[in-house]
């Protein structure tokens, strides 16, 4: 009976460890799963402050990918006020455009560019509206994401004029490009800190 | 002292029942045709730390170490796998097109310097990676990266 009892007693033990283990692990999984929700429930309220913005609405040409290049504006307009919740919420919304959008009134040869540029850039979104809390990681998908959407406005226009706008100092001088709607420098790589970094490298007509 | 006999009974049981259970191993053995080494050059010292610490998560195959039999582990460790090679699977990095790939390069030097990458519960469990080896492939995929924005 009482080596019986020891080796319950050590089997007890052992499943209490390794409950507390997977708990844990759980408990990392929960977490992102738990900020992924508030993401999306932050989304509808946070589109609203996106649109009001001066210029992000206006728009005098058609053009198809309107509602993506609203949204990476909406995205950039978080980084220069250093705002990581903003952010994923613009993430978020650049999801779903990418997922609204209607590839049939596009050229074959329109339709493999853009899903060429859709495939990167609704990950680079994904991640960034993973991603609150964690503003760096998110700014480095915006860098390549900013890439992406360059080439997007190239070939399916703008909508608006726009400005591509380029920062010689983030990461480590490597340097990073940008779309603005203003003439005005407005540095979304490095916010508040230096917002009058940098420089037009492109005038974007409509 | 009855009761709790019987509450470990039960918790016993269902211990030894999920150990039946067990998901699907992430190893497929052969050289995939889409993999890394055969759309880039990958130099010995670079493959040594990707076999290391980035391809159990992030290729077709997975070396499992002698406990990752054990259940609920190692529905833990599949779901990490799974989500590994949804962001970035080694095997398949050819098959993704030349802007997601460069997009990758660069993150694996980010996630790397960042310190994201390898996960720190990987790092605990194999041994993690040390400063030169973090170096060695971070330079490696930056000088991809630069050569092929130099291309485009």
């Amino acid at each position: 009976m009482h080596v019986k009892e020891k080796i319950m007693k050590n089997i007890l033990f052992g499943l209490a460890v390794s409950t507390i283990f997977i708990a844990a692990c759980n408990n990392g999984t929960d977490s992102t799963s738990q900020s992924k929700k508030t993401d999306s429930s932050i989304s509808p309220a946070r589109t609203e402050p996106g649109t009001k913005d001066p210029g992000v609405s206006v728009s005098t040409k058609a053009t198809p990918v309107k509602e993506i290049v609203g949204s990476y504006l909406q995205l950039k307009n978080a980084f220069t006020r250093d705002n990581d919740k903003e952010a994923a919420a613009a993430g978020n919304a650049m999801v779903q455009a990418f997922g609204k959008f209607n590839k049939a009134s596009l050229t074959s040869e329109q339709s493999k560019t853009y899903t060429d540029i859709e495939d990167d850039a609704k990950e680079h979104a994904e991640h960034i509206s993973k991603n609150a809390g964690n503003i760096k990681h998110q700014r480095e998908h915006f860098e390549m994401l900013s890439k992406d959407i360059y080439q997007l406005v190239k070939t399916f226009g703008s909508g608006q004029e726009l400005y591509y706008d380029h920062c010689p100092m983030y990461n480590d001088n490597k340097g990073a490009d940008w779309i603005s709607e203003t003439k005005e420098i407005k540095n979304p790589y490095l916010g508040k800190s230096m917002p009058g970094c940098g420089v037009i490298k492109e005038e974007i007509k409509q | 002292m009855r009761r709790r006999n019987k509450v470990l009974l039960v918790l016993l049981t269902i211990f030894g029942a999920i150990q039946f259970i067990q998901p699907a191993r992430n190893r497929n053995g052969q050289a995939s045709p889409t993999d890394i080494t055969r759309v880039y050059v990958v130099p010995a010292s670079v493959q040594a730390v990707l076999k290391k610490a980035c391809y159990d998560c992030h290729s077709n195959n997975t070396r499992y170490p002698w406990y990752s039999i054990i259940q609920p582990g190692a529905w833990w460790m599949a779901s990490h796998i799974k989500k590994g090679k949804q962001d970035l699977n080694f095997s398949a990095f050819g098959g993704y097109s030349d802007r997601r790939q460069q997009s990758k390069l660069k993150s694996i030097a980010n996630s790397i310097t960042d310190g994201a990458m390898p996960l720190s519960s990987y790092s605990f469990l194999h041994r993690g990676l040390s400063e030169d080896e973090k170096e060695i492939l971070v330079n490696w995929a930056r000088k991809i990266t630069d050569s092929l924005q130099a291309i485009n």
